[in-house]
């Protein structure tokens, strides 16, 4: 009968034990799971900020401006470019965050931020506690978008014998405060604009070109060059391609104006059909090689533009 | 004697199984009030992100390309000036942009000086005194900043630009 008794015993401190392991089992696995949504919450939430705090980055008259983003925590940004699809006219700007938790390590990423209306032009991802954002409008014969250029401080970059209005434009308008043309610190991102040996990026101001990891992109304007020094190939080309789908139906609002004015107080329509002209190339733009193939006709509009009685921007 | 020691075997595992139910019952409670505050405190940032976002936007709306007067209207470029006649091709085309500055509405108000009180169409521009762009049919919160409008007008001949006053509205989703 004790026996029993034991046997009954043990029975009831077993069922115990076992339920009482499931429930501990479920209670971690829980804290686990919320701890991970916690940490994904909380990057979500810096990638909508870190958007919010892009949008004061748009110019006025000014031709470039800077902005600084603090982050409480070590992070990353990964920001990506989607390019347009019929649906989706303009394509996303895409911002990712990933921080570093507690235990040291990083967090998953966080649910994606889109955004229509930026074009961040960075690496593949950017690490850092504070973030330099330059932003710089592009003007392709009129102003297009600001083009925002994402570093952090701790990368730096050393421009090695860049033109003096470089020079002039990243230290009086910009501020730049990771962007060195002497004294560079020796770990800094070297970008060559008249020599080649021991750089990281090279800039050739001739050919409108910039060589950056073995892989060659093409600029028209400084806006553009900027964008191309400090992104990636697959950003830079995605970004330009968004901007020129902006920049056609930008042509067509303006084309539009044109005639509008003409029928309402009688302004010539005088780049009406230079602007349908342009459409047309600013839609069949591929890549960065075919940027030359705009110039001409983003030349003309300009000059045409700026002697009008009605100037359309 | 067995049967007793059965029946009182049973009611422990009973009464252990209905402590370990109402032991789970608490902690789910605890972990539902926990959820719906988290949850609500979720609501209430993006709510903020949304409301900061919309100021901010609003600031520098009038600075975009589609909106803005650039050297248009005058020699130099002015900031929160507003090109009423191109912002009205731009209703024209503005199925594309519906999702572009991501918000829910965007209005702009002619202020002063005072006239026509109805909606700018095709018909009615300049007479009017309302241009609404992007337009939701529900409701949200709204931000707004005042801007020069100006559209160019022939007087008499001779070709002039024409400020008036105006409030940018833009209205943003509110997440309940």
């Amino acid at each position: 009968m004790n026996k029993r008794g034991a046997l009954e015993f043990s029975f009831s401190w077993i069922f115990a034990i076992l339920v009482g392991a499931f429930i501990l089992f479920m209670t971690i696995f829980a804290i686990v799971k919320m701890m991970d949504t916690f940490n994904q919450e909380k990057s979500t939430e810096t990638a909508k900020t870190i958007g919010v705090l892009l949008n004061p980055l748009e110019s006025g008259f000014e031709s470039a401006t800077k902005s600084l983003i603090k982050t409480q925590v070590e992070t990353r940004i990964y920001p990506d470019c989607i390019a347009g699809t019929s649906s989706d006219y303009f394509g996303k700007q895409t911002i990712s965050i990933s921080e570093k938790t507690s235990s040291n390590k990083w967090s998953n990423l966080g649910k994606t931020i889109s955004i229509q209306n930026k074009y961040i032009f960075s690496e593949d991802y950017v690490g850092g506690k504070n973030f330099y954002v330059y932003s710089k409008s592009l003007n392709f014969p009129f102003k297009i978008g600001d083009l925002l250029y994402l570093t952090s401080n701790s990368s730096s970059y050393c421009f090695i014998d860049a033109p003096e209005r470089i020079e002039d434009e990243i230290e009086n308008s910009l501020g730049a405060q990771n962007i060195f043309f002497e004294n560079c610190p020796e770990e800094s991102i070297r970008v060559c604009f008249s020599t080649s040996a021991n750089c990281n990026v090279i800039v050739r101001e001739n050919q409108k070109s910039v060589r950056k990891n073995g892989e060659i992109v093409y600029y028209e304007g400084d806006a553009l060059m900027y964008a191309a020094i400090f992104s990636s190939k697959e950003i830079y080309e995605c970004q330009l391609i968004r901007l020129m789908k902006r920049g056609e139906q930008l042509s067509l609002i303006y084309q539009k104006k044109s005639d509008f004015l003409y029928g309402k107080i009688g302004c010539l329509p005088e780049i009406s059909t230079d602007l349908i002209y342009l459409r047309q190339k600013e839609r069949a733009l591929e890549s960065s090689s075919d940027l030359f193939s705009l110039v001409n006709t983003v030349e003309t509009i300009e000059i045409k533009n700026s002697n009008m009685e009605c100037r359309l921007w | 004697m067995v049967n007793k020691l059965n029946k009182q075997g049973q009611m422990k595992i009973q009464q252990i199984s209905f402590l370990l139910i109402v032991i789970f019952l608490f902690f789910a409670l605890l972990g539902m009030i926990f959820l719906s505050y988290y949850l609500k405190n979720i609501k209430e940032k993006a709510n903020e992100l949304e409301e900061k976002n919309a100021h901010l936007l609003v600031s520098k709306i009038a600075n975009s390309p589609e909106f803005s007067c650039g050297i248009a209207y005058g020699s130099s470029e002015k900031t929160d000036c507003v090109d009423g006649d191109k912002v009205m091709m731009l209703k024209e085309n503005i199925n594309k942009y519906s999702d572009f500055w991501g918000v829910k509405s965007i209005e702009i108000i002619k202020i002063y000086p005072e006239g026509f009180n109805r909606e700018c169409t095709n018909l009615t521009y300049p007479k009017c005194n309302s241009i609404k762009l992007i337009n939701s049919s529900t409701l949200g919160n709204s931000a707004s900043n005042f801007v020069a409008l100006c559209r160019k007008e022939n007087y008499k001949g001779e070709i002039i630009d024409k400020c008036e006053l105006a409030k940018l509205i833009i209205r943003y989703e509110e997440f309940n």
